[in-house]
């Protein structure tokens, strides 16, 4: 009895289970918290929340244990490296902030709910699976389980008619994509014979010519992502959907399915189609110069912050998904950097939009930011450094980040992307300017409550700081990153 | 002997006066302990940067003060500082010039005092560092940098049409400069390394050297600026409070013309040769035909910027004859229009602290009101024209005979700039300040203050200086500029 209990404890959860661990973990006391959420009082989402924040931060204690793994695990369905548990590390330092922004900022009533944070840990099981998986099918599950909290959370102000607008929205958009993304993997699996990961990439390397077949099963599932990480032109549902969620909400849909999203994309092009690059690459060079067309030239009219930020956003994208078309380790690492600068400064920017109050009501349109400086210069500072490193002026982070993806593309010799790359960052550099314009130059209207919380107050300068001191010392992301793409690359 | 680590420090310092003022808690529009910390900073500074000519090594022309930091990559993608001959005597004019600007700002009172010093101090860093970056990427960094506090001086405490020429400065330079990345860029994957004293033994195909050449180009035409670029240095200047003018015309169009002496002639000399009618043209092009719009100005401030992009032709047509005297020429005219421009942007600042205009229909025999500045302003206004034993004359001398002995046709036509600078100049002289006292003028009679008579003086006294003894800098310029020149190929043009 004791042999077996030892040989069930060795076989089944030391030597292989147990890397998921963090994921189980989030999913079982996500449940846990939906049985006790009922018996709480009404205030009780302040407790819940918190209690969440706390399995957030022993999950991230699970990955950092065993971030050095590398293995395959439930029969190939996922995988465990370094460069999957990095993103998840960095999914659940973003989750635990912005658990804890809605904890410290005030929020409406109507997300005063506990279901707000079993929502939000359930999405956040989601990114983490769709990060491990190592198969088309256990990657489709774990996009649902995200898509499908998410939808709930943008729509989550019942009584506000945008949010459901929005949710509605991106509900629609969502489901196309999950019905293009498993059109795309039927053509694979009708043509390779399995959806793993693995048997894909053994059927390629045995291929003498690429069947068309193939190319246009990836084509759907690149479209597919790319609805996901909202790269133009599928990019549509973005500005709505921002604008109308909650704001606490769009900051989780703009950053963290984001990193999910290209964790799964650098996954799936570099691992099993791998071969193909010529194929994809044609297709990436197209979605990234659109997304940097439409992001810069968007939001040049856009008069709400939200709405702007989406734009920002697929611009960013732009510029992430152009990192990947060489497909080498070093544009991987390059993304990788890239990722925790563009989490800092989203972070940061939607910190200060969830604080924008005029009379305890929340308020996002750029006028509405206008002579900022006069009542809270210090905000004012900080909140200058984040756009300034969002538009890519150094000596802040984002600068720093724009090097070294242009330093890929360079190295490959594509002059053409990186001219069209730069030129759209200048275009985009204005309306970020413009936002710090509003900030600085132009005479106050009507005054913005001043920020009394002083958790967001820190949280915002620390944010600032970090951008701000990157360019000292850069080589410490590089050296980071480039040994947890290391791991990616040995499994080819 | 231990080295002192004088260029990080010239760097930090200000950056440290920066925390003082930030931590005074004063609000009011004078400022005083924030004045004391700005002024104290910039005084240590300048005289912290004298280290750098005194220790100075004249015959050897490389860099010198070397400091570099592990930055990006330990081997080849350091953080390195130094300066040569060619970048020391814009380093002495940055800190000079910062310093000037802020005593000039002692006795002034202005909206945010406190924020307006920083951004002098933030900048007065910057402008350090890019001229002692001897490492592409790190030079990179502080020539962008120098945008945001330019943008926040323009925007902030500029005249009526201030946002939009914070907006235009802002995207032109940009817009120039990004082009420069990828070239720096595309340096760095072609031999491993940006350091600029390495890049100088390497050479390259030509047809790559001409992009790049355009890439370089097309960032420092900007800044400097060129004719069909120059089109937001005016209203740049008419806009920025008067500092910030001094900073700008003084400084930060140098910038141009050191970067063109630096990377344009010596990383692609053949590329320089090829463009070297296109940039004659433009240059000539520059010199007259904005001299003719600066004489049809009804505003000073835009007067005396189109003038600038004139006296930037000289400085184009000199580094481009690719000769000793047109390199010492263009040096010798930058400092000089450094030097003059940034007195004739004070004088019209202390014209405008008392009247609040600029406009030249305004005044007339401002002579009898303010006699002392008058004659201040008449040095200025000579040295602008280049009257021999000014500063100007040597730097449009110097040029004019290089591009003399490379093509005759093209010395010709800009010395007719020479003229039409002589006239534009003294119009406005004697509009302002000659004839009979207008009316305008009744109300008030103050003569310059204790803190601009030290600015002025100072000034005039650099431009003769200069312009008896231009071998002060030229001493130490010679061997760096030399060594540019053997490394260049024999040109035909």
């Amino acid at each position: 009895m004791k042999e077996l209990y030892s040989y069930i404890q060795f076989q089944f959860f030391r030597e292989r289970e147990l890397l998921i661990i963090p994921e189980i973990f989030l999913a079982i006391c996500a449940v846990i918290i939906l049985f006790i959420s009922p018996f709480l009082k009404k205030e009780g989402f302040t407790k819940i929340g918190y209690i969440s924040l706390i399995v957030l931060f022993i999950s991230q204690f699970f990955i950092l244990k065993d971030i050095f793994y590398s293995k395959l695990i439930f029969d190939g369905f996922f995988i465990i490296d370094s460069f999957g548990s990095f993103l998840k590390s960095l999914i659940l330092i973003g989750a635990g902030l912005i658990i804890f922004f809605y904890l410290t900022v005030s929020n409406p009533k109507s997300l005063r709910r506990s279901e707000f944070s079993i929502l939000f840990l359930i999405s956040v099981v989601g990114m983490l699976l769709m990060i491990s998986s190592n198969n088309l099918l256990s990657l489709f599950m774990s996009m649902e389980l995200q898509s499908l909290a998410l939808y709930i959370l943008v729509s989550f102000s019942r009584d506000d008619f945008v949010s459901s607008e929005a949710g509605v929205k991106y509900f629609i958009i969502g489901s196309l994509s999950t019905c293009i993304f498993l059109f795309g993997t039927s053509l694979i699996y009708g043509l390779v014979g399995s959806t793993s990961f693995s048997e894909i990439s053994l059927f390629m390397s045995d291929l003498y010519s690429t069947p068309t077949m193939l190319i246009i099963g990836l084509i759907f599932i690149l479209v597919s992502l790319s609805l996901k990480i909202s790269a133009a032109p599928f990019h549509m549902w973005t500005p709505d959907v921002y604008q109308g969620a909650p704001s606490i909400v769009t900051t989780l849909l703009s950053t963290l399915p984001k990193i999910a999203a290209f964790g799964v994309l650098i996954r799936l092009l570099v691992y099993p189609f791998g071969e193909i690059i010529i194929d994809w690459g044609k297709i990436l060079i197209i979605l990234s110069i659109s997304s940097m067309l439409i992001g810069s030239l968007g939001a040049l009219r856009q008069t709400d912050i939200k709405r702007l930020m989406a734009y920002s956003t697929i611009n960013h994208i732009g510029f992430i998904l152009m990192a990947l078309i060489p497909g080498s380790e070093d544009g991987i690492t390059s993304i990788c950097i890239y990722l925790i600068f563009y989490i800092t400064m989203n972070l940061g920017m939607f910190l200060f939009i969830l604080n924008m109050q005029r009379d305890q009501v929340s308020v996002t349109a750029i006028k509405d930011l206008s002579g900022l400086y006069k009542t809270q210069p210090l905000m004012a500072g900080c909140l200058s450094i984040i756009l300034f490193s969002m538009a890519g002026i150094p000596p802040m982070a984002g600068f720093i980040g724009k090097l070294i993806i242009l330093n890929i593309i360079i190295d490959n010799n594509l002059f053409f992307l990186a001219i069209i790359a730069v030129l759209t960052s200048v275009i985009a550099a204005f309306y970020y300017i413009r936002l710090i314009k509003s900030i600085f130059f132009d005479e106050p209207i009507d005054d913005l409550d001043i920020i009394s919380n002083n958790h967001s107050k820190y949280m915002l300068c620390g944010f600032a700081f970090f951008n701000l001191t990157v360019v000292l010392y850069p080589q410490f992301f590089l050296n980071l990153c480039a040994s947890i793409t290391l791991s990616l690359f040995a499994v080819k | 002997m231990i080295s002192l680590p004088i260029l990080p420090i010239l760097i930090v310092l200000p950056l440290i006066g920066l925390i003082f003022i930030f931590f005074s808690s004063e609000d009011d529009e004078n400022a005083l302990q924030s004045k004391k910390s700005a002024l104290w900073t910039s005084a240590c500074n300048f005289f912290l940067s004298l280290y750098l000519p005194i220790n100075f090594d004249k015959s050897i022309p490389h860099f010198q003060f070397v400091n570099s930091f592990s930055w990006f990559n330990s081997d080849n993608l350091r953080f390195a500082l130094g300066v040569d001959g060619l970048s020391m005597p814009f380093v002495l004019l940055s800190t000079f010039l910062i310093l000037t600007c802020i005593v000039f700002l002692l006795p002034q009172s202005k909206k945010n005092m406190k924020m307006y010093l920083a951004s002098f101090l933030l900048l007065e860093s910057f402008l350090v560092g890019t001229f002692s970056a001897i490492d592409l990427f790190s030079f990179y960094i502080f020539f962008e940098s120098i945008l945001i506090p330019m943008y926040l001086i323009i925007g902030f405490w500029g005249g009526e049409r201030r946002i939009y020429s914070a907006y235009k400065f802002f995207l032109y330079t940009l817009l120039g400069s990004v082009l420069m990345l990828i070239a720096i860029i595309f340096l760095y994957q072609e031999f491993g390394t940006i350091s600029i004293p390495k890049l100088l033994d390497y050479t390259l195909p030509f047809y790559i050297q001409v992009w790049l050449w355009l890439a370089f180009f097309s960032s420092f035409a900007v800044k400097i600026p060129m004719w069909p670029f120059h089109t937001w240095l005016p209203d740049a200047h008419v806009e920025a409070p008067t500092e910030g003018s001094v900073i700008l015309a003084g400084i930060l169009l140098k910038l141009g013309g050191y970067g063109f002496i630096r990377f344009n002639l010596s990383i692609l000399p053949d590329a320089s040769i090829f463009f070297t009618p296109f940039i004659y043209f433009l240059s000539v092009l520059a010199i007259i035909y904005t001299s003719y719009i600066a004489l049809v100005q009804e505003d000073m401030k835009k007067l005396i910027a189109y003038s600038s992009v004139a006296h930037m032709g000289f400085v184009t047509l000199g580094i481009f004859s690719a000769n000793i005297q047109g390199l010492h020429g263009a040096i010798i005219q930058m400092i000089s229009h450094g030097i003059i421009s940034a007195a004739l942007f004070f004088s019209i600042g202390s014209i405008y602290n008392r009247y609040k205009t600029k406009e030249i229909n305004f005044f007339g025999g401002l002579n009898l009101k303010l006699p002392k500045f008058s004659v201040f302003f008449l040095i200025f206004t000579l040295g602008s024209i280049g009257l021999p034993g000014t500063s100007g004359f040597v730097g449009e001398y110097l040029s004019l005979l290089a591009v003399y002995s490379k093509n005759t046709m093209v010395a010709v036509v800009s010395t007719l700039g020479v003229i039409l600078s002589a006239s534009y100049m003294l119009i406005l002289y004697k509009r302002v300040f000659l004839g009979s006292l207008s009316s305008n003028l009744d109300k008030k009679n103050d003569d310059i203050n204790f803190y601009e008579i030290g600015v002025y003086i100072t000034l005039v006294l650099l431009i003769f200086i200069i312009g008896i003894k231009p071998g002060f800098i030229l001493d130490y310029t010679t061997p760096s500029l030399e060594r540019i020149i053997q490394l260049y190929p024999i040109s035909i043009f």
